[in-house]
């Protein structure tokens, strides 16, 4: 019987995995092949075996030119960019100019485009001749060659030929892959592109699937229907490694998940007794949050080392990474102190601290600390955690941790006094301006900023970063904002940088990106 | 016959209509759409320049009045994420929920009819018992655990079955079985008790008082008598199955149309919820038709005129 069983195994391990087919497991699926209208990991990350940017990330976080040969920034709002030459879209034709100005205008005018985070201050590109691209911006944007790793260039002439629906039925692109068979957020199929201008791929034949439950993932791969299944759990782990079949490879991220406290209500936060007075108005309150928290034992015990910590928001790969942005060390003594000094301390001896409350009495210190449960590895768990050690400081803290449907909307309507979230972005510059500078009237800066943290000096040198041209500046400039807001004002607590994972099957190579984007012509054959 | 289905199909446009307006009135209550739609990358000034994109920038009633316009014409409109229409997105996904529901309920029927007569023909003996412990077992145990183990056992340990996609009839082993599992309980202990009712009736009394088979009495008599509960009951579990597979389709990673709805859900990709919603309020009015016809031809005592 378990011969049969190996037998049957075998044959199914070569009719699914076998030969030159690589089929990819991921947690989610492309909602749509329409370049420009989705921005979101998943769909992306399907999408780019289709199409390319002029420019995109190199693994490290280096800004690399992939359709685009040169730019250049002639005058603050005027780019000219050359194209690569010999490109040629999956219907044979060449890539000209018009295809990229017409691709990059579309996806910063498009009215549906969610692009326009990053090619938003683009007001339009023209082709000056076969070669050369003219962009304009609307302000000046410093970034803008980063920011074109979001405008997928498609071939205008067939775009406009076949409409919007059309494309989607049968999307072409330059990328290392041409589009086969694809069902909505289910499965696309993919052949090989042989006149692939870079080097080609060594999987003739692509299947990315969309398995959203991660035992099923874990099993596909073991039983050999899979060859890499991403977010692998940590429970999965061993099992894995066991199998002989596979092996989990990580690579640490660039979400960053954090703890952050409102520092706007004096009185009235809602995750503290009624009447208590705020304490984490005080940046060294948020630092003796901060040092209760023993972050190594969290990505130890609760993350079974699925993560990094965490010394800062940044992360190593991002521009505006400080080595200078050390942990405060692990200190619940240290902490209580500061809570005592600040006097918050226990006057009725009961084992907790105490908070003054704005009639003039006092409250013992409880805290309800928010959490998802369903979006980010053991939300839920490592917001526990938190809880305990912050009981050990004497804060009577209790979790609440509920579905991020519920979660999000209770964020942004500021329900929260400390809660539990993660952030992540490959553009540094993006995540300053809507994490660290305040709220303006005119909705450009601050948007997740719901703590309405706030130093005039940190907004200048972010307004700043944003405007200046010289990379080695503009990392020193957002260094030394990132010092001050957190360092010295304690923003946010950083807790880890959770670990990109895949289970990856014997006969093929491949090791994650840092920035979640799971790219199948990334895959060697062994 | 003709003015019956006339009536029938008034009623369901007028059910349609109050379903659509109530699930459009709760939709409105979950919030902002544009939590969920936005990317973090874009500035407010920019989410607001989407929100108007989509159309949602207009005071509710507008909104209300368009989608009801377009509704009437058979439009429910574009997918938010997708830029595809949200009908197509459904029916695309509505076959191989079709498929996968109907192997599930033919199992279901398959074992659970044949299994609920024999406990009711020998009830009270070891094998009543016995049936009536396991589908305690079946009514219990949680879809998504029976899926799991199911994977486990035969897709990783001996590797007989795929663990997931729906492409060749071996994929619709585990899934249908784990679908079926509840159901053939469920109908094992109606057509029981059904059974055990009619068999204690006069008329059954009399047939066999005139000299019938016991065999001609159980299937011909008393069967076609506990069919038309039965009916009823396995045209509701069809309904419920179309619309309640979510689980089984997520954990096999089946394309089915009620994975796409929790992703739409997961989204706040209205047009595909509401959609969905719709489609799912014909289907039940549909098999609702389709139970009553059956009866007429159960029962020759039921007639439409």
């Amino acid at each position: 019987m378990k011969r049969i069983g190996i037998v049957l195994t075998f044959v199914f391990a070569l009719a699914f995995a076998g030969g030159d087919q690589l089929v990819v497991a991921y947690q989610g699926g492309a909602v749509t092949l329409d370049p420009h209208l989705r921005n979101e990991t998943t769909t992306l990350a399907w999408q780019h075996h289709l199409f390319e940017t002029p420019f995109f990330f190199s693994r490290e976080g280096k800004v690399v030119p992939v359709l685009a040969a040169s730019i250049e920034n002639v005058d603050p709002n005027t780019w000219i960019l050359k194209i690569r030459s010999g490109v040629k879209f999956h219907d044979g034709s060449p890539m000209t100019a018009e295809d990229v100005a017409f691709s990059i205008t579309r996806a910063a005018t498009h009215p549906k485009s969610q692009m326009t985070g990053y090619v938003g201050k683009v007001s339009g590109a023209t082709a000056l001749d076969e070669t050369t691209v003219e962009i304009k911006t609307k302000v000046p944007d410093p970034l803008l060659p980063a920011h074109l790793d979001h405008a997928a260039v498609v071939p205008k002439d067939y775009l406009e030929k076949v409409g919007e629906e059309g494309f989607q039925k049968h999307p072409i692109g330059t990328g290392p892959y041409k589009f086969v068979d694809w069902l909505n957020a289910d499965h696309l199929t993919l052949v090989r592109f042989e006149d692939y201008w870079g080097s080609k791929p060594d999987f003739k034949n692509v299947v990315l699937k969309n398995i959203p439950q991660g035992a099923t993932r874990v099993a596909g791969l073991l039983s050999g229907e899979i060859d890499i299944a991403e977010k692998v759990l940590p429970q999965d782990f061993a099992r894995v490694e066991r199998s002989g079949r596979a092996a989990v490879k990580q690579t640490p991220g660039i979400r960053v998940i954090y703890v952050a406290m409102d520092y706007w209500r004096e009185y009235g936060s809602e995750g503290l007794p009624e009447g208590a007075k705020n304490p984490f108005m005080e940046p060294a309150a948020r630092k003796a949050v901060y040092m209760a928290i023993d972050e190594a034992a969290i990505v130890k015990k609760i993350m079974g080392g699925a993560a990094t910590v965490a010394p800062q928001f940044l992360a190593p790969v991002h521009e505006g990474y400080s080595p200078k942005i050390k942990r405060f060390p692990y200190d619940p003594e240290g902490a209580r102190k500061i809570l005592e000094d600040l006097g918050y301390n226990d006057k009725d001896g009961d084992g907790w601290l105490e908070l003054p409350t704005q009639s003039g009495g006092r409250v013992p210190f409880e805290l309800r600390i928010d959490a998802p449960n369903d979006r980010y590895l053991n939300d839920a768990q490592i917001a526990q955690a938190m809880a305990s050690m912050l009981r050990k400081i004497g804060i009577k803290a209790e979790v609440n941790a509920v579905p991020k449907k519920v979660f999000f909307p209770n964020m942004t309507k500021g329900h929260f006094t400390l809660y539990m979230a993660g952030w992540g972005s490959t553009d540094s510059i993006n995540t300053m301006l809507s994490m660290f500078h305040s709220k303006d009237p005119e909705g450009r800066y601050g948007r997740f900023n719901r703590e309405h943290y706030h130093n005039p000096e940190v907004d200048a040198l972010i307004e700043k970063a944003a405007s200046t041209f010289d990379p080695a500046e503009r990392n020193r400039i957002l260094q030394q904002a990132m010092e001050i807001a957190m360092l010295q004002d304690v923003a946010y607590i950083p807790l880890h940088y959770e670990n990109v994972i895949a289970g990856v099957a014997k006969g093929v190579d491949f090791t994650p990106r840092p920035d979640e984007y799971l790219h199948a012509f990334e895959a060697k054959k062994k | 016959m003709l003015r019956y289905l006339l009536i029938r199909t008034a009623q369901t446009a007028f059910a349609v209509f109050v379903v659509a307006t109530l699930i459009f009135l709760g939709l409105q209550l979950t919030g902002d759409p544009m939590e969920n739609l936005a990317p973090q990358d874009m500035s407010e000034a920019q989410v607001e320049e989407l929100r108007k994109a989509y159309g949602l920038d207009r005071p509710v009633y507008i909104q209300y009045l368009r989608f009801m316009g377009h509704l009437a014409r058979g439009d429910l409109g574009i997918s938010f994420l997708s830029g595809e229409p949200a009908l197509k997105l459904i029916l695309q996904r509505f076959p191989t929920t079709l498929k996968l529901v109907l192997v599930a309920l033919f199992i279901a029927v398959l074992f659970g009819l044949p299994m609920g007569v024999a406990a009711a023909i020998r009830a009270d003996t070891f094998t009543d018992r016995m049936l009536r412990f396991l589908s305690v077992l079946g009514i219990s145990a949680p879809t998504f655990w029976i899926g799991i183990m199911l994977i486990l056992i035969f897709s990783v340990n001996l590797g007989w079955l795929p663990s997931s996609g729906l492409s060749s009839w071996k994929h619709y082993l585990m899934p249908a079985f784990t679908l079926s599992l509840y159901r053939i309980a469920l109908f094992l202990r109606m057509v029981r008790s059904t059974m055990l009712d009619v068999l204690n009736q006069d008329f059954i009394r009399t047939a066999r008082a005139k000299g019938l088979t016991e065999r001609v009495v159980v299937y011909k008599h008393a069967l076609r008598n506990a069919l038309i509960p039965f009916i009823t009951v396995a045209g509701l579990q069809f309904g419920h199955l179309m619309a309640g597979a979510v689980v089984t389709e997520k954990i096999f990673a089946i394309p089915g149309m009620n994975r796409l709805a929790l992703d739409a859900l997961y989204s706040d990709d209205r047009p595909v919820i509401i959609a969905f919603i719709i489609v799912v309020a014909v289907l039940f009015a549909v098999v609702n038709l389709v139970v009553d016809l059956l009866y007429a031809i159960i029962d020759p005592r039921v007639r439409y005129a």
